[in-house]
């Protein structure tokens, strides 16, 4: 069975946990059997965290990722713990300022202002949809509007068109990405 | 796809899971990675008219369920590795006086505060003996959110029906998982309510023996004025310590898991009919060995799995079956060697019983059980 | 009260109307277990009386006890009874009495279960304010195991692990229990028990959690080590603990350190817990539940 295994990890407060479950959501909406599962170190803020999404078409045997497509790195602490898991090609995506040293070698990497877009965008909170977004839209992990209506079912209502304008902007940054 | 599916995380699927039983009093302390579980009780038992109360400490949260129980109500609590070896003293209790609770262990690496957010197995022992004094107890240890959800439904069941504590163990990777699960209806649900006593209070003994072992329950209020206590008592429920009484009351209590074990029993085997290299594990573990199945088939070993789900009373019989043709067993846990201890027990002479142990607090990687299985094979 | 030792004259004696003990114990369990002149049963026969008095059905009552001695009392009587684990009385009386609200929920706890082992559940039931009536018999000693310290041996008296006498400070369990919250907070000695009964009442109808202080007797352990003589003497010595002025010079010289603050010592009308979770749960269920 073909799998599709995510990472988002980064430190913890970075909305690493929430970014998964958007997108375990958005997979189930697109029919995919998901399992997502989560690691912390024990402080509520900050310290090495990642959340996991492994999807397939069938039941899935070993819920935990073993060989990952995709990595969102939203923080350098997320880097090494990650590295020896990464996939030949895998794609990364790394928050330029805060992930200053991000993998390198036998992956696609892409290394772009994040932070500094969320903080454009008015909230520097939602770097991690904005990774989210601009992650799905050039690996092609599942599809817009499966985000967006995974977003309605995740996030709080009162920073919900806020989300929706990061995950926009994420997808709108491809372009620009592919263009450079 | 039918029926009502909801993407879970295992906590939060074990608390919806105890509300659906018919749980209506959920007593806990905070302790990582259980918290979820209390969390979700205190928004969801109000619902239901139940009650939620954060207790003071592990001790004082089981004493309450405990309480609550003896009050007639069905009652849950939930910790991890320190919390879970503070309660060892009412599990014990609830052992001897025969009060239905469960007891949600998610486990973490120890010994003592150990890894608070790292996954282990190895509370595998204790959750048998880590009450003082022989007792009976059910241990069951889900491998998956959807089975978190099942099997919770089922502890409230067999505690009730057979009057003891269950225990219900799963490592923090299987508390932390989302997955999607089909959740029952409530409403629709058959669930077991433990027997009540009927009849006079003349004559009536709370502990007197019946065909399976598990006197009817009395309950304040019903006119019984029954005693319950915490020392070894005679079929009347008042302490004694004359020993043929003892030894009667003993031996009904101790054989009452043994007489129902058929019902009690549970386990999973995957591909173990033509098996010639059997692995044994449950947890996050099990799952690994699920994909490591395939892998080592694909290989052309054959290898199968077989799964405690009901891990004590351990399914005996149905292991010496699915391990009847083994040439090796493995078996992988994310402790130093104790659910091995069992297998080299059960196991026969001419089958060699392998461990595979992690302690470093990351779970066991399907490639890891792959290999050593190729290595037994050799 | 046939001996001539026990000097009642400074009390009124109640009649006990219609209140007959045996009523209220499992008179099959008799003789019972507790030694010679031990306080305990005068505290029982306190307790039942009140219950009595109130009118509370043995079908609708449930006796909570812990370990030791004081642990031992509840049995006796024709109730729901529940011998329970060491020092946490309290904490299954709370699964009890929310599960239950319809239960007259009385606890029977001794000066170690509740105030060394138990001292937890203790600060907290008083905290919490749960419809509990918490009785602490108070011996000074942990009797059962053979009279170690307890955490309210007075300074200087001997017990089997202070032999050169305790120099550890006792605790004012009442303080303790006014101080965490507790909803009635009383103290009484067996020496009067007409008032013991009396204030045993004023804990069962206070909406709270009561915690009411008896002080027992231990005859045989503790008496017999301290010299303090027999059960008559002991319970004397109670009052000379109440008014320890005019018992300066006599056998009966106090050996509690401090003066005995008898009857109700404290009482505040804070919400009692179980109503006010329900009546928040019924918020919380008609709004949804929260976030």
């Amino acid at each position: 069975m073909e799998l599709t295994e995510v990472r988002f990890a980064g430190s913890g407060g970075q909305g690493l946990i929430l970014c998964a479950r958007i997108l375990f959501r958005a997979l189930s909406l697109e029919g995919k059997t998901a399992a997502r599962s989560q690691g912390y170190e024990p402080t509520s803020r900050g310290g090495f965290c990642f959340s996991d999404v492994v999807a397939g078409d069938d039941e899935l045997d070993y819920p935990l990722a073993t060989a990952l497509d995709f990595l969102l790195a939203m923080d350098q602490v997320g880097v090494a713990p990650s590295r020896s898991l990464l996939k030949k090609g895998a794609l990364v995506v790394a928050d330029q300022r805060l992930t200053p040293q991000p993998p390198t070698g036998n992956v696609e990497l892409y290394r772009t202002p994040l932070t500094d877009q969320a903080i454009a965008l008015g909230n520097i909170r939602v770097a991690n949809i904005i990774g989210l977004g601009l992650m799905c839209g050039l690996g092609g992990i599942c599809g817009k509007e499966s985000l967006a209506k995974a977003i309605e079912g995740e996030t709080p209502r009162n920073f919900l068109d806020l989300n929706l304008e990061a995950l926009e902007a994420g997808f709108a940054a491809v372009g620009e990405l592919e263009a450079a | 796809m039918s029926g009502n599916f909801e993407h879970l995380h295992g906590n939060h699927a074990c608390a919806l899971a105890a509300v659906a039983a018919g749980c209506r009093f959920f007593a806990g302390y905070p302790i990582t990675p259980s918290s979820e579980i209390a969390e979700r009780m205190s928004k969801e038992l109000p619902k239901v008219d139940g009650t939620f109360i954060q207790m003071e400490d592990e001790m004082g949260s089981l004493a309450a369920v405990i309480g609550a129980s003896l009050g007639g109500v069905k009652a849950m609590t939930a910790t991890s590795g320190p919390g879970f070896s503070l309660k060892q003293e009412n599990l014990g209790y609830a052992s001897l006086a025969e009060v239905p609770c469960v007891i949600v262990n998610v486990s973490r690496g120890g010994p003592s505060t150990g890894m608070p957010t790292r996954p282990a197995q190895s509370d595998i022992m204790q959750s048998r003996w880590g009450s003082h004094g022989d007792h009976p107890v059910i241990v069951i240890t889900p491998d998956s959110v959807a089975e978190i959800y099942n099997e919770t439904i089922r502890a409230f069941d067999l505690s009730e029906k057979f009057r003891v504590p269950v225990v219900l163990m799963f490592d923090q990777v299987i508390g932390h998982l989302q997955e999607t699960v089909e959740v029952s209806d409530a409403r629709k649900l058959k669930t077991i309510e433990r027997k009540w006593a009927k009849g006079d209070k003349d004559g009536f003994e709370p502990y007197a023996a019946t065909k399976d072992a598990v006197p009817p329950m009395a309950r304040p209020g019903d006119g019984k004025r029954a005693h319950t206590t915490g020392l070894t008592h005679a079929e009347s429920g008042f302490p004694t310590q004359d020993t043929e009484i003892v030894a009667r009351n003993m031996n009904r209590l101790l054989s009452k898991l043994e007489i129902n074990k058929k019902e009690i029993e549970k386990y999973e085997c995957v591909e173990t009919g033509d098996a010639e290299y059997l692995i044994v594990t449950i947890g996050i573990s099990a799952r690994a060995a699920r994909r490591a199945v395939k892998t080592l088939r694909r290989k052309g070993v054959k290898a199968g799995l077989f799964r405690p789900i009901t891990l004590w009373p351990f399914p005996e019989e149905a292991f010496r079956q699915a391990a009847a043709g083994a040439k090796a067993v493995l078996v992988p846990e994310m402790n130093a060697g104790q659910l091995v201890l069992e297998i080299e027990r059960l196991g026969s002479d001419d089958c060699h019983v392998a461990g595979l142990n992690k302690i470093d607090g990351e779970p066991i990687v399907p490639a890891e059980i792959v290999a050593k299985l190729e290595e037994l094979a050799r | 009260m046939s001996n001539p030792a026990t000097d009642v004259s400074a009390h009124e004696v109640t009649p006990p109307g219609d209140f007959e003990i045996k009523d209220y114990l499992r008179l099959d369990l008799m003789p019972h277990f507790m030694c010679p002149g031990c306080g305990h049963g005068i505290a029982l026969r306190a307790l039942l009386w009140a219950i009595h008095e109130l009118g509370i059905e043995k079908d609708n009552l449930a006796i909570v006890s812990g370990i030791g001695c004081s642990g031992r009392v509840g049995a006796y009587i024709d109730a729901s009874t529940f011998h329970f684990t060491h020092g946490r009385p309290l904490a299954m009386a709370t699964g009890l009495k929310l599960a239950r609200p319809d239960l007259t929920v009385i606890v029977i706890s001794g000066d170690g279960d509740c105030l060394a082992i138990g001292g937890n559940h203790l600060i907290h039931a008083c905290r919490r304010n749960l419809d509990i009536t918490c009785l602490m018999l108070n011996n000074e000693v942990y009797g059962m195991t053979g009279g170690q310290v307890s955490p309210t041996t007075s300074e200087s008296m001997l017990t089997t692990t202070t032999t050169t006498g305790n120099i550890e400070p006792a605790f004012d369990a009442c303080k303790l229990a006014e101080a965490a919250g507790a909803g009635l907070v009383g103290r009484e000695v067996t020496l009067q028990v007409p008032t013991l009964k009396n204030l045993i009442r004023d804990g069962i109808t206070h909406q709270g959690f009561s915690f009411l202080e008896v002080i027992s007797d231990c005859t045989e352990i503790y008496g017999r080590k301290n010299d303090l003589g027999e059960s008559p003497e002991m319970i004397l010595k109670q009052k000379s603990d109440l008014r320890p002025e005019s018992f300066g010079n006599t056998a009966d010289r106090p050996f509690r350190p401090n003066k005995l603050e008898t009857g109700v010592l404290a009482r505040s009308d804070r919400p009692e817990y179980g109503v006010a979770y329900r009546a928040h749960a019924a918020r919380a269920k008609t709004r949804g539940g929260g976030k």
